[in-house]
């Protein structure tokens, strides 16, 4: 700092290149250009590879995302699907006349599945085909929407975290022998997410294809995840039977069998296009009579549907309101007591509900109000609101209490085992309380010592948080206002690709990133578990140029979350 | 079904092979079928669609004698293009201003009709005496795009143009509805425009864009990520010396302060130091969740309110909204989309780097200054059913021509003619292999009657005519089954079916016959119906082409003697092939 005013008051160039010198400019990290692109400067402009061009792709399992790193949106998106499948030169699906025979394709309860790239069971998975659609899908996209020839490019795959290894492993083979890439670093999609609302921590709900992950994001690190299997493709199961107990013969008892009357693409496009979410029912029932009364008529809508795949093309006419039905089965089950679900199967507010009462209490607090929302199920009308509201009421009704049943109602109920500080522990369960909650457990030390053993209990002592205290100490941002804690509160992300552009354009390092000569030696057999890596040899042989050789010459690597053989 | 079954080829480049084998050892352990040389290649097996291509699709290296399939040739750009206008992009374009014509070619979103600008304003009717002499003026005032097929226009999703020309770059200021929007470029300049530093930029959650939460997004990083008093104080400074080249100053850097770890350490606790979001501003957006005017709006459209999966999916990524949230599936948040641009590009052979195809660089010509394309250099198999009468084996004579496309009977043998045509100017030899019993549920038999022959070289037609008529005759005797030396009966034997013998000789071709015993399509109680093309019945074929060649004169070496034309070398090349033959008749 003191070399600052001596660098003002004598405007000399030279001066101030001797101010950087000086120990206190050097304390700040000095002058600094980390934004620029520092590989195009030196070397000769090799024209055998694009280094500055990043290909950032985005795998789900429907659908596939390119595009370049540093554009806010990504140049194309393919999904899969059976016309995918198909040799070269089949043209069939132009021919006049021609439909595809979804009946045999869905027999044997493969129904909908040429429309997944992978799932995540991968007893039942053919690997090499798996490869091979990645291969396709991504010519496709590279031809189509990139425009790029086939020079080598470094990659980076932004995946979702419980992406099994072999699943991933063909992929990255399949693409390391066709595409050579020097590099594919790995990104989880959540902490893409996160980047990309431009927050540090956060609580992702993806409600995926495959399955709804919750995973919580504290200080740029997953902290805690838990899944259910109501996702997309139960939305569409249940839009079929929807349809299916609509049509004039009705199924003749078929619903009980596998069968399916209509074909998944049909079913999926209803699905997107009409399927609705109602809002929660209890709230507010007086001004929703009032409502109601109001649009009665509107409520005795109905929509037309023409269905072209069942036995003869027809038209269904269903109620709109039916339409949420799908919705309400698929991710709410509302009719059946919370405690009947499996652990896998949670309904999704209880879901939500569940992985913030895990975190311990300043996580939660800085989670609850950083909600994303994101996948293809968001897009279902009203579902954010509904979740969002669901988690509410419960949070309101239980507070963050994992303790629940008739035992504690009895405990609460009996005065006689009623000490004083119980009395105070009602008040702190009220929403949203997690600050004032610390407040109370400051004043009550004994308090705090007694209930310490439960894992979420309101009472802990607020930790010092060392990268907090460097922010008040040294950015001068003191007059911000401080980050919002324990309230639910959902925010919007420019979604995982983007966050993965915004990522790599800044250039931040990926905890996995594989060398292509090293993954063709050894695989996936070769990577080391994370904590296994020195992220600063890493880091270091990164160096100015961006090359990573350091990894080629034997250091060790990993795929990080994503796990080792 | 209904229609009549051609027949086809498709040839299986070698390309694939070598990493199926490849990945099968390293990869997936789950896949533990035997590996072995007596593995026939499976057409059936969903893997094959990817490998299979039919023979125009295929491209032939000449410098090292293999086949170049799509998937296995090097790509380079020779121009961008605009596939509506013709227009050339520079490549230099392509990273700003993205992989869309960014000039008026705009596609229909409803039906893909290319969209013309028109006016809003209806041209008043000449006949009317009323109407001012202006008839000969262009019509002034709003412009809008219209689709002259399903006759859409973008007054539909609110959308008006002022001027006719330019319309991309008024479009990106545009929502849907018509309001208007800052486009990042503004964005920018508005950032550094001191006149606009006191007053806040525009905070509305509704105005911040997936482009400009994204823009936000970055400049607040780039903050973060830089320290802003060394920023103030040092580097503007650096930067009129001449300094801010980022390498001499990260040499500069470590030189002073010792040592690269030091470095990374502060550079690390930099990192570390940033802070979150905390306003639109930068980049945060609060979630607005209520969406019962969209559930509201669903109700009263229903279904034709609403746009069909190839609309959404024909649509360019929309960054001029907030995020949408599910209300992309309204037909009024459709946009014009701008057409995708295309390429033209050449081919290399990835081993050799030898050029294998490269068109014109001109757009409109759709010449190639070099192509190598594999039909020329490998036998191109056509197949056509034979109609014989009679049982199997030897001796059945033909009674005319089958039915084309006619589905074949089960359990009844049926023939095939497979002519085989040399494109080369060296007589080849071909060995075809095929496994006894298709792969598969439905198991057929398969007989090649001759799976040893040579092709005669691919001579002048001119050479042939002009031939003598005894040298001529001589040459179509031993065509004819080669029989000069087993004796007279060879000519007639042309309708004769002998194991060993081929069926028919041209001056480049040779057919042979291939007999096949379709296997029953019954399927018992429990299994599941036929897949599509199931009921194909399709023969995997390995073919072996073995053929002297002269040697290449690069080869040879320094010392071009006298022997150069008779070095020959042999050459091979093995390949499997799928032929289609016909479907099999259901039950």
């Amino acid at each position: 700092m003191s070399s600052t005013p001596a660098a003002s008051s004598t405007p000399l160039p030279h001066r101030s290149v001797a101010s950087i010198r000086a120990p206190s400019v050097a304390g700040q990290s000095g002058p600094t250009t980390p934004l620029r692109s520092i590989s195009s400067s030196f070397g000769s402009p090799s024209s055998l590879r694009a280094d500055d061009e990043i290909i950032i792709v985005e795998f789900g399992t429907r659908k596939l995302q390119v595009g370049f790193s540093g554009d806010p949106a990504p140049r194309g998106c393919i999904w899969f699907g059976p016309d995918q499948l198909r040799r070269a030169g089949d043209f069939r699906d132009w021919q006049p006349g021609y439909r595809h025979d979804w009946r045999s394709a869905a027999a044997g309860g493969s129904w909908g599945r040429d429309y997944e790239l992978w799932r995540y069971d991968v007893r039942s998975v053919d690997l090499g085909l798996v490869g091979d659609k990645v291969e396709r899908a991504l010519r496709d996209a590279f031809t189509k929407y990139m425009l790029i020839d086939s020079r080598p490019r470094r990659m980076v795959w932004v995946l979702p975290s419980s992406l099994p290894v072999p699943l991933l492993s063909a992929a990255l083979d399949s693409v390391f022998t066709r595409f050579q890439p020097p590099t594919i670093s790995l990104l989880s999609s959540p902490l893409a997410l996160a980047v990309g609302a431009g927050v540090r921590s956060a609580l992702v709900v993806d409600l995926g294809w495959n399955e709804t992950v919750v995973t919580s994001i504290y200080e740029y690190r997953e902290v805690a995840t838990r899944r259910s299997i109501r996702g997309g493709r139960m939305l569409v199961e249940q839009t079929h039977n929807l349809l299916a107990k609509h049509l004039p013969q009705g199924l003749e008892g078929d619903a009980e069998s596998q069968e399916h009357v209509l074909s998944f693409e049909e079913c999926s496009d209803i699905a997107q296009r009409l399927v609705w979410c109602r809002p929660r029912s209890t709230a507010g029932q007086e001004e929703r009579e009032g409502q109601e009364e109001e649009d009665a008529a509107a409520r005795s809508a109905t929509v037309r549907i023409p269905l072209t795949s069942w036995l003869s093309p027809t038209t269904l006419e269903l109620p709109f309101d039916d339409l949420s039905e799908p919705c309400e089965t698929a991710f709410f089950d509302a009719q059946y007591t919370l405690t009947s679900f499996d652990d896998d199967e949670l309904p999704l507010h209880l879901l939500v509900y569940r992985s913030l009462l895990q975190l311990s209490l300043d996580v939660r607090a800085t989670c609850m109000s950083r909600i994303i929302f994101t996948g293809g199920c968001s897009a279902v009308l009203g579902l954010r609101k509904r979740i969002f509201d669901e988690v509410s009421r419960l949070v309101q009704q239980r507070g963050w209490d994992p303790v629940r049943g008739k035992a504690v109602e009895q405990l609460l109920a009996n005065p006689k085992l009623q000490r004083a500080p119980a009395a105070a522990r009602r008040p702190s369960n009220t929403p949203a309380a997690a600050p004032r909650a610390q407040d109370v457990g400051e004043e009550r030390d004994g308090v705090w010592h007694d209930r310490s053993a439960t894992p979420a209990g309101p009472y802990m002592e607020p930790e010092t948080d060392p990268i907090e205290e460097q922010l008040k100490r040294g950015g001068g941002h003191s007059d911000q206002q401080p980050p919002v804690r324990g309230e639910l509160r959902a925010i919007e992300s420019v979604g995982a690709w983007s966050g993965a552009s915004l990522a790599t354009h800044l250039k931040t390092m990926a905890v996995a990133t594989i060398d292509r000569e090293v993954w063709l030696l050894h695989g996936a057999a070769g990577a080391s578990k994370p904590n296994e890596v020195d992220h600063k040899v890493q880091r270091q042989s990164l160096g100015p140029g961006g090359l990573m050789r350091g990894s080629a010459s034997g250091g060790a690597w990993t795929l990080g979350v994503w796990g080792a053989v | 079904m209904a229609t009549a079954f051609t027949p086809y080829s498709y040839i299986q480049c070698p390309c694939s092979d070598i990493t199926l084998t490849d990945r099968r050892s390293g990869g997936s352990p789950t896949t533990s079928e035997p590996d072995g040389d007596d593995h026939a290649f499976d057409p059936r097996a969903p893997r094959s669609s990817f490998s299979l291509y039919p023979l125009e699709y295929l491209m032939y290296c000449e410098d090292c004698h293999q086949i170049r399939c799509p998937r296995c040739v090097a790509e380079e750009i020779v121009t961008y293009y605009c596939p509506n206008c013709l227009f050339e992009v520079p490549s230099s374009n392509l990273k700003s201003e993205g992989n869309r014509c960014n000039r008026s070619c705009f596609q229909c979103p409803v039906c893909i009709g290319p969209l013309a600008i028109t006016s809003v304003e209806t041209k008043p009717d000449p006949n009317l005496l009323a109407a001012p002499d202006n008839s000969a003026t262009p019509l002034a005032g709003p412009y809008a795009l219209t689709c002259s097929y399903c006759l859409w226009t973008s007054t539909e999703v609110g959308i008006q143009f002022d001027k006719h020309n330019g319309i991309h770059a008024q479009l990106a200021k545009l929502r849907n509805g018509g309001t208007t929007r800052l486009t990042a470029k503004e964005r920018k300049e508005r950032r550094k425009d001191p006149s606009y530093k006191g007053q806040p930029p525009p905070t509305d959650s509704q105005d911040l864009d997936h482009e400009a939460q994204f823009a936000n997004l970055k400049a607040f990083y780039q903050g973060q990520l830089a320290d802003p008093n060394a920023a103030d104080a040092g580097l503007a400074l650096l930067g009129d010396l001449g300094f801010s080249s980022p390498t001499s100053l990260s040499r500069i850097m470590s030189i002073y302060t010792g040592g690269g770890l030091l470095h990374d350490k502060k550079a690390k606790a930099r990192l570390g130091a940033m802070r979150e979001a905390l306003d639109p501003d930068e980049g945060l957006l609060v979630a607005s969740l209520d969406e019962s005017a969209a559930i509201a709006k669903l109700r009263s459209e229903g279904l034709d309110g609403t746009a069909s999966a190839a609309q959404r999916l024909g649509q360019a990524p929309n960054l001029v909204e907030p995020p949408l949230h599910g209300r992309e599936r309204f037909l009024d948040s459709l946009r014009p989309v701008p057409h995708l641009l295309r390429t033209k590009r050449s081919k290399r052979c990835p081993v050799c780097r030898h050029i294998i195809s490269k068109p014109e660089s001109k757009v409109q010509t759709t010449r190639f200054r070099i192509r190598l394309v594999a039909g020329s250099y490998i036998p191109s198999i056509s197949v056509r059913q034979l109609a014989l009468s009679g049982g199997t084996g030897t001796g059945t004579s033909a009674s005319g021509a089958a039915v084309p496309g006619a589905p074949l009977e089960p359990l009844k043998p049926a023939y095939f003619l497979l002519t085989f045509k040399n494109p080369i100017f060296e007589t080849i030899k071909v060995t075809l292999g095929a496994p006894v019993t298709t792969p598969g549920r439905f198991a057929s038999r398969v007989t090649v009657i001759c799976p040893e022959f040579e092709v005669d070289a691919n001579t002048d037609v001119w050479d042939e005519a002009l031939k003598d008529n005894a040298e001529r005759d001589r040459e179509q005797r031993r065509r004819r089954g080669e029989s000069i030396s087993a004796g007279g009966g060879g000519i007639n034997s042309a309708n004769q079916l002998e194991v060993g013998k081929i069926w028919e000789r041209g001056r480049n071709w040779v057919s042979i016959v291939v007999e096949v015993v379709p296997a029953s399509l019954a399927l018992a109680p429990g299994d599941p119906p036929l897949r599509e093309d199931e009921d194909v019945l399709e023969i995997p074929m390995s073919v072996r082409v073995e053929w002297e060649a002269e040697m290449a004169g690069d080869e040879v070496g320094a010392a071009p003697s006298r022997s150069n034309s008779e070095a020959r070398e042999k050459r091979e090349l093995a390949y499997w092939c799928v032929l289609g033959l016909g479907r099999i008749r259901q039950r």
